[in-house]
């Protein structure tokens, strides 16, 4: 009987994951696995250095690809539903890429009396992306969060670990072009190098 | 002028008693000198304190250092003042904030070209800054300065004496300032069964919610069997505006610290745990360091101070569950499952981390530890209600003018708290109510704020003291979509294990929601009431039996407000959009086509420069063009 029920949980998970790789489709840094490698060699331990392994593998792809929980799973003994029962409970955790700047709308409630809603809603409209969305040239995600501690600053809001406070829609508009602009500035910059490397 | 490290002698020495002594000895005048700036004196040398407290860096206050030290070295200060980047002073919205001491003077909201003056006209010339200095209008009309301002005066800080005193990266500034003495009495001169014993005379309850009395909590743990056992600092502090176990946590990390090794010599462990959001980066980093630190020191690991105890911290960083604050939730975090709590009991001081008996508590609680052993039961019990002892850190927050973080007696009353010390409402709008601990917390009318603030009153107000966040709401904000507010968030956060938070708060959210969207009925008030009070007393964890806390909080003292909405359709706060009307001010209209292209409905028409028009028949209460409008032109009523 349990090898039976075993059977079939492996093929439905095995099934699940397809369906998840098939519907990511983009392709993942192989530097990915060394990663969760080095990490294991330097951190011997049981399951517990789950969760320390993921924060390590998000911070370095900014996401958590599924065939990457796979592997966390292979290679610390556990089975993928149990990775991934653990990247979907936790919010900090995501499945999809996010933007290069990540921006975290907050939504505590020292924020939410001071019209963080507005905020939020201003932020989306100008980007033209929803809540947990990336925009298409991947420069701009964004999300809301639960109180950043920042209450005194509110309303507040997150470009990526960078704190921004006291946050009118005016104020919202001149740090979106601001970013805009380091955005393409840094584009053309790396263009530069490759067009100088291209020229040697 | 030294830093205090290089008067300490080696630095990276391992210490022991007679090198703790001797740092206390040569950096303790320092110390002292900072103390003073409380009373006021007379200075021979300044330090310059730059609150580097999270919300202070924030607003640049890293930059105004370096300033502050670049200008010092070019006028050849340096024998005569010093920059010291001190953790958070608690008035998080005049940041980035600078102390002079000893004279001191507070100034606000300090720049780079503030700095600049600072350094050369106060430090250099001796001269005060008048019109920069912090000031505040007292009850007859005079001008308070500085530290006479009541932000400041009305506070008695004990888990926050060191925050925004001592450098926090400098173990020398924290033994200095009694730092290890607490340790070292524990180590060498009381037994464990006396230490107890203290802790229980003191009167100190838990400071994360639920306020148990600590020293039982550490009686337990010290009582169950087992072999080994554990000590965990909850540092997951979830409940949105709250931030003082973030305050702590980067202004005096060593107290921390200490406090657990302290508890591991009472219970017997070697090992602790402290769990801190991902939320507070540079929480986790300056935590780190002194871990760091307190290691090479000697101060963690084997044989410390030559006592023969052994005891060792380590850092578990959390990953976005407001549910992992609950101590069973947290500890399956601890173990890398998800955190879903679990029955008690067993109770974690009988079944904790890995089924040992573990100790738990929070930030704050740990905080207050040393001052107690080191002082003793008798002067913390002294301190606050005949059931509630000692101190509370708030976080002030929303309406109030001074937000930041305080530290009163238990006892204080919440008007005092919200008018005095938070200097009152920000927009000269009337003190509508403040919501106490967060989610899981309810609402105390105006009209209720005189009661003394401590464990007992506030649960009879139907709010609970929670971990300190205290939301101070005029009458712009709308109970009704505050109590939806929280509801989504409980859904939100609300793993889904038992059915009576998973189910109950959601329907609860449907019902809000209705509401506020103007379609409630007659009877759905008596459903919230009669659906919370069964989530509160059949739900698994204090996330389901708290849940429904705001919403009843608000029914019970503002059930008329609801009645508006369901009978009225109206949102006398102005805050629900739906039962809003939307109307252009032609004075203030400058024909942008900005709110056109913005309302989905196509309810707005106008020419191009032309003061626009909204159509009441066919605007759809989204808000919209309250947002897109760059002029503030749209009137929301």
């Amino acid at each position: 009987m349990s090898t039976v029920s075993s059977e079939l949980s492996e093929q439905g998970e095995r099934a699940f994951f397809g369906a998840c790789v098939q519907g990511g489709g983009e392709p993942i840094d192989p530097e990915a696995y060394r990663i969760v490698d080095r990490w294991i060699e330097r951190n011997p331990g049981g399951r517990e250095r789950l969760i320390p392994l993921l924060h390590a593998v998000q911070e370095h792809l900014g996401y958590l690809p599924f065939p990457v929980q796979e592997y966390v799973a292979e290679r610390l003994g556990l089975s993928p539903i149990e990775v991934y029962g653990v990247v979907s409970f936790y919010h900090f955790f995501t499945t999809t890429p996010r933007g290069r700047y990540q921006l975290k709308v907050c939504m505590g409630t020292a924020c939410f009396v001071n019209n963080a809603q507005t905020i939020c809603d201003v932020v989306g409209d100008l980007l033209g992306i929803g809540v947990g969305e990336v925009t298409e040239d991947r420069l701009f995600s964004l999300e809301q969060v639960r109180c950043i501690g920042a209450c005194g600053l509110a309303p507040a809001m997150m470009v990526n670990d960078e704190v921004h406070g006291h946050l009118t829609p005016n104020a919202i508009r001149k740090l979106v072009r601001r970013l805009k602009a380091a955005a393409r500035k840094e584009r053309e910059a790396r263009k530069g190098e490759a067009d100088g490397e291209n020229e040697q | 002028m030294k830093t205090n490290s290089e008067a300490a002698g080696d630095s990276r020495a391992v210490l022991d008693r007679a090198a703790l002594a001797g740092i206390r000895e040569a950096v303790r005048p320092v110390i002292e000198g900072r103390l003073a700036a409380r009373r006021g004196a007379e200075p021979v040398r300044r330090e310059v304190l730059v609150c580097h407290g999270g919300s202070c860096v924030s607003c640049h206050a890293v930059p105004v250092a370096d300033v502050m030290e670049r200008v010092i070295g070019e006028r050849g200060l340096a024998d005569r003042a010093r920059v010291v980047r001190v953790g958070c002073m608690g008035l998080c919205d005049a940041g980035p904030l600078v102390l002079v001491v000893p004279d001191g003077v507070y100034y606000p909201r300090v720049n780079e070209s503030l700095a600049r003056r600072i350094v050369e006209e106060h430090l250099g010339a001796g001269t005060v800054l008048d019109e920069a200095e912090l000031t505040w209008e007292g009850p007859g009309g005079e001008v308070l300065r500085s530290r006479e301002v009541p932000f400041f005066a009305r506070q008695l800080k004990i888990a926050l004496r060191n925050c925004g005193v001592i450098d926090p990266g400098s173990l020398e500034e924290y033994v200095a300032a009694d730092g290890y003495r607490a340790l070292e009495k524990v180590l060498f001169e009381m037994e464990p069964g006396a230490v107890l014993d203290e802790l229980k005379r003191s009167g100190l309850r838990g400071r994360g919610g639920a306020g148990f009395p600590a020293g039982l909590k550490w009686q337990f743990v010290r009582d169950a069997r087992g072999d080994v056992r554990y000590v965990v600092c909850n540092a997951d502090e979830g409940d949105p505006g709250a931030f003082m176990d973030r305050s702590i946590l980067e202004g005096d990390p060593f107290s921390v610290i200490e406090a657990m090794t302290i508890a591991g010599r009472v219970i017997g462990s070697n090992q602790g745990y402290v769990y801190v959001r991902a939320e507070y980066p540079l929480a986790i980093e300056r935590l780190g360091a002194a871990l760091d630190r307190a290691r090479q020191a000697g101060l963690l690991g084997c044989d410390i101070l030559g006592s023969g105890f052994d005891f060792d911290v380590e850092i578990r960083i959390g990953a976005g569950a407001f549910v992992c604050g609950e101590e069973t939730a947290l500890m399956h975090s601890i173990e890398g499952k998800r955190g879903m709590p679990r029955p008690r009991p067993p109770f974690p001081a009988q079944k904790g981390l890995w089924n040992r008996p573990t100790l738990l508590n929070n930030v704050e609680t740990w905080a207050n530890v040393p001052p107690i052993l080191l002082r003793g039961a008798e002067w913390y019990a002294a301190i606050g209600t005949a059931r509630s002892k000692g101190t509370k850190v708030f976080a002030l927050a929303g309406a109030v003018r001074n937000t930041g973080l305080v530290e009163v007696p238990m006892g204080i009353s919440l008007r005092e708290v919200v008018e005095e010390l938070g200097g009152g409402i920000r927009s000269g709008l009337p003190f509508k109510a403040a919501q106490s601990g967060g989610p899981s917390g309810g609402c105390v009318p105006a009209s209720a704020a005189d009661v003394p603030v401590d464990y007992e009153s506030l649960q009879e107000l139907g709010a609970i003291m929670g971990s300190g966040g205290l939301i101070v709401m005029d009458e712009g904000t709308c109970m009704v979509e505050l109590a939806r507010f929280f509801m989504e968030f409980i859904v939100d956060e609300s793993c889904g294990k038992c059915p009576p938070c998973r189910i109950g708060n959601r329907v609860m959210l449907n019902v809000l929601e209705r509401i506020t969207r103007g379609e409630g009925r007659e009877e759905d008030l008596d459903l919230l009431e009669r659906l919370g009070d069964h989530i509160r007393t059949s739900s698994l964890c204090g996330l389901g039996q708290t849940g429904p806390n705001p919403v009843l909080s608000t029914l019970r003292h503002f059930r008329q407000e609801y009645e508006v909405h369901v009978r009225e359709r109206r949102c006398p706060a102005g805050q629900c959009r739906a039962l809003l009307t939307y109307t252009i001010v032609e004075e203030l209209c400058n024909g942008c086509h900005a709110c056109t292209k913005a309302c989905p409905a196509g309810a707005i028409a106008g020419e191009l420069k032309h003061v626009h028009r909204i159509d009441q028949d066919v605007c759809i209460h989204c808000g919209a063009c309250l947002n897109a409008c760059p002029t503030g032109a749209i009137e929301a009523r």
